[in-house]
């Protein structure tokens, strides 16, 4: 008999370094450290300290689940870039699960999913709906259920720790193809054209 | 420390995304087995210039793919080689992330050695590179995001004789093809137009050839072009394919002189170091004709010798990353998984910091 995949999921879309191994469908270690800065420097070794706490090593992985967002867009390019390189370097995918997927896992559907996103706006998933960037002032949403820390009173609480959920969601989709993970941004990169024109070419 | 060393290089501190296989036996030639560079010029050409965050979201999703071609195209596997090296600064700090964090997933999983290279050190160690060069020798790194006179003894040791203290000539060719409206990057346009144009129509400034050392300023250049400019634009309406040209030689040439006789004097400054001087060159802008020109006529009024790598290992590349690993690696040098990217690295911690670049400390 096969044992049970071994998922290493982890996140750095917001201020912290979130991980969890999961074999088969038991969770066996998992950590979550705030911090405002230094995920890069924090992420790798957490991960191996999250792996040697259930005697595992990297080989030992069948897949990575990685959080793509949205959130903070270094933070969460930090975390994909390092699970790119890791399933290049494991041979193994590497599995991206969106903030969205990863807190409404379990919950009734369907759900509006309102993450904070600062500035007065919010990172909204509608049930079906695609995911957009919403003013969170008079915003009303469609779902009878909600979830996220921007739900407001009488939201849902998600069912599983972000890291814990990402491994999950990932799990589900273990044995079919995957796109490499890639960062899920809702805001545009900031950029303008310059404003002012090229001169007249004169004849 | 004398066995053959095969490293793959990632570098991604601007805008390109680059990753290379380098091999070398002491005693024999080094070997680009590959060099794969990923560029993002059409990504940036309607904003004038490098936009940080469209740089780092492209790096952020091309990174694994560069390297997965560059061992493709070397016909080798992880398992063939003996180390990772990768850019850790100074640079855009969104593209270098990502770039050291790709080298450690590769590392973690592959359990090879991880190196951390200062991306000027793989500037300044490309001439070893191409051409097995001895130490010492004097470096102008010219660039789009760099210029300055390194004397290069070590592996670790480099000493910064002078450099810009505001824009680097690269920036201000890019501006100056933005305020004519040529096409990005300006460098080859610019030169292409200055071929049609007189030099001596507009006399821009040779700025700090006044003042002693090898320092140099090329913003108030840019400003003395913008001024032509807008008295051609206010008197006439318009600028005319001439007046574009003589713009462009005019500025040239300013420049090609200024990092000429900035070279005459950093050439006596190491002269006493060793008894063949060479003056090697790297960065896109020691391509343009007339600087080099400019360059070799101070070399050879000197007695040194000049050394110019070929164009595709003076730009950005990851071949340079993996050889200044590799040198780096036979010193001993080792990073882990804690290595950081760092925005501001200069690659000489003791020569006082080149003004204009903030409280923070030096950038490069």
């Amino acid at each position: 008999m096969r044992p049970d995949p071994l998922i290493l999921a982890f996140d750095t879309s917001a201020a912290h370094c979130a991980a969890a191994l999961l074999s088969g469908k038991r969770l066996v270690a998992s950590r979550l450290e705030p911090m405002e800065k230094g995920q890069a420097e924090r992420l790798m070794p957490l991960l191996e300290e999250v792996l040697a706490e259930a005697g595992a090593g990297w080989r030992d992985l069948a897949a990575l689940a990685v959080g793509t967002g949205p959130g903070n867009f270094t933070g969460v390019r930090i975390a994909v870039a390092a699970a790119r390189g890791l399933a290049l370097g494991l041979g193994v995918p590497a599995i991206g699960v969106t903030r969205f997927d990863a807190l409404a896992l379990g919950l009734p559907e369907p759900v509006a999913v309102m993450e904070d996103a600062r500035r007065g706006e919010v990172y909204l998933r509608d049930g079906d709906a695609p995911a957009r960037m919403a003013v969170l002032e008079g915003l009303e949403v469609g779902a009878p259920h909600r979830v996220g820390s921007a739900a407001g009173d009488g939201a849902l609480a998600p069912l599983y720790p972000l890291a814990e959920a990402i491994a999950r969601v990932a799990l589900g989709r273990l044995g079919s193809e995957q796109p490499r993970p890639a960062p899920f941004y809702l805001r545009g990169a900031d950029a303008a054209p310059p404003s002012d024109p090229p001169p007249v070419i004169l004849p | 420390m004398s066995e053959s060393l095969t490293f793959l290089g990632i570098e991604s501190s601007c805008d390109d995304t680059a990753a290379a296989v380098v091999r070398h036996a002491p005693g024999a030639p080094a070997e680009i087995l590959s060099s794969v560079v990923d560029g993002q010029t059409a990504l940036h050409a309607a904003f004038g210039g490098v936009v940080p965050e469209i740089a780092a979201r492209a790096h952020a999703e091309r990174l694994d793919l560069c390297v997965e071609q560059a061992l493709a195209e070397s016909g080798l596997r992880f398992g063939d080689l003996d180390g990772i090296a990768v850019t850790a600064g100074p640079g855009l700090i969104g593209g270098v992330l990502s770039g050291v964090m790709c080298a450690k997933g590769i590392a973690a999983g592959t359990g090879l050695p991880l190196v951390g290279v200062n991306h000027l050190a793989g500037h300044a160690l490309t001439p070893r590179l191409t051409d097995g060069l001895a130490f010492p020798y004097l470096m102008l790194l010219v660039s789009g995001g760099h210029c300055q006179f390194l004397l290069v003894r070590g592996v670790e040791e480099f000493t910064r004789l002078g450099g810009s203290i505001d824009d680097a000539p690269g920036e201000a060719f890019d501006k100056t093809a933005k305020l004519l409206g040529l096409p990005q990057p300006g460098g080859p346009v610019v030169e292409v137009e200055a071929k049609a144009g007189n030099p001596r129509r507009f006399a821009f400034p040779r700025p700090m050839l006044d003042r002693p050392g090898c320092d140099m300023s090329f913003s108030g250049l840019k400003t003395a072009l913008l001024r032509a400019r807008d008295a051609l634009i206010s008197a006439q309406g318009g600028l005319t394919r001439q007046d574009r040209a003589d713009l462009c030689a005019g500025f040239q040439a300013a420049v090609a002189d200024v990092l000429a006789e900035k070279t005459r004097r950093a050439l006596a400054l190491v002269r006493d170091e060793t008894a063949t001087p060479v003056l090697a060159v790297a960065g896109g802008v020691a391509a343009n004709g007339a600087i080099r020109a400019g360059l070799q006529a101070v070399c050879a009024a000197a007695g040194a010798r000049f050394l110019a790598p070929p164009l595709r290992l003076c730009t950005d590349n990851a071949a340079m990353i993996a050889w200044a690993g590799i040198e780096r690696f036979r010193a001993g040098a080792r990073d882990g998984m804690a290595l950081s990217a760092r925005p501001r690295w200069p690659l000489d911690k003791t020569s006082p910091a080149l003004i204009g670049f903030g409280k923070k400390g030096a950038k490069a």
